[in-house]
């Protein structure tokens, strides 16, 4: 009985391990090693160009540097409703920080119904015609709302899939302030930085 | 003892199978119940009932959802010559409120629900065995997500009888 049983987990392992690794495969062969798979956090939020509502091509490296929250919603997504008006405060509030909020709309529904649909939800930040490829970089966005918080450095620092609360989502939004652009951190980050280690420098000395 | 054993171990295998197939993924799923034989003579009408089960977390929207931005359910059969689709009637939706939303009533079908059709068989049609195909669109949210819509296959077998 304990011979069979070990035959049964080795098999029951092998063809978990098989199926986990087919689909990984499948998935980089099909997308490249750029798609997004599994936790997020800490990866390079995949570039993308979309056409916006008013016509013009929005990058999304172009806002390396600032905080951006970037919203997949559709017209047909009751939960993503909820969070517009929320998501206007927020732009409100935190657009002076660095905040910037794009939604991109995975509608079939025409733009100025989308727009229309926007205006009636008040929302006053950006919102971007997606794509499936933009969808299929993203990890296969099948479930609206997801919400990704990408930091000034362009590394993604939260996704949360559904309606959460507002708080969580300005808990977020706050932590995604909080980032700084390794890149092309300006003087004054590198002085601020420098000035939070010094203490640990010290001590160590 | 050994048997027990056995069940526990497929059982642990389907769920890992599963688990593989929908890595942190809800999947939103309508199935249809198999169909028994559907006759029809020649002339004459039958009334089909086609039946469906919507997996326990979600909820669709009904075939007349209370915007029009939302996705109604909609089945759309091909029926070959011998047979035409006479009516299709679907349910009434719930009217329920989600905790997304509370204050919005969305009309919804969740659980089971079943949409009648009615088949006719042309007074020249001649006898034999015909298949019915289409297709089930809908749109489901469970209770904080929505999901594309979808659609699902939907086949049958009709027998034309002699008049």
């Amino acid at each position: 009985v304990k011979r069979n049983a070990l035959v049964f987990v080795a098999l029951f392992v092998a063809i978990l391990a098989m199926l986990a690794s087919g689909k990984y495969l499948d998935r980089t062969r099909k997308h490249g090693p750029l798609r997004l798979v599994g936790n997020v956090q800490g990866l390079q939020a995949p570039d993308f160009q979309l056409p916006s509502l008013d016509g013009s091509k929005v990058k999304l490296s172009d806002f390396r540097g600032k905080a951006v929250l970037l919203n997949f919603w559709a017209t047909w997504c009751p939960p993503c409703k909820v969070e517009m008006p929320w998501f206007a405060d927020l732009q409100r509030q935190y657009g002076k920080d660095g905040l910037v909020i794009l939604g991109v709309a995975m509608d079939d529904s025409k733009p100025d119904s989308i727009q229309q649909f926007a205006s009636e939800m008040g929302v006053n930040y950006q919102i971007l015609l997606g794509t499936d490829k933009v969808s299929d970089d993203y990890g296969d966005v099948d479930s609206l709302p997801t919400t990704f918080y990408i930091g000034r450095d362009g590394t993604i620092v939260d996704k949360m899939v559904g309606l959460l609360d507002r708080k969580d989502i300005e808990d977020a939004v706050k932590k995604t302030l909080n980032t700084t652009n390794r890149s092309i951190a300006s003087p004054q980050q590198s002085q601020a930085a420098a000035e939070v280690k010094s203490p640990v420098k010290d001590a160590a000395q | 003892m050994r048997k027990n054993f056995a069940f526990v171990l497929i059982g642990l295998l389907l769920a890992g199978l599963a688990l593989a197939q929908s890595p942190g993924n809800n999947v939103p799923s309508v199935i249809m119940a198999p169909i028994g034989k559907v006759q029809v003579r020649a002339g004459a009408s039958t009334d089909v009932s086609l039946d469906f089960r919507i997996g326990s977390e979600f909820h669709i929207n009904s075939h007349t959802p209370k915007s029009e931005l939302l996705i109604p359910t909609v089945l759309k059969l091909q029926a070959p010559d011998q047979v035409t689709v006479a009516d299709v009637k679907y349910p009434a939706g719930q009217d329920v409120s989600f905790p997304f939303s509370p204050d919005e009533k969305l009309s919804v079908y969740s659980g089971d629900f079943s949409i009648d059709t009615v088949l006719k068989a042309p007074a020249n049609a001649a006898a034999g065995t015909y298949p019915v195909k289409g297709e089930l669109r809908f749109q489901a949210c469970d209770h904080s997500a929505c999901y594309p819509p979808k659609s699902i296959p939907v086949q049958f077998q009709v027998s034309v009888g002699k008049k």
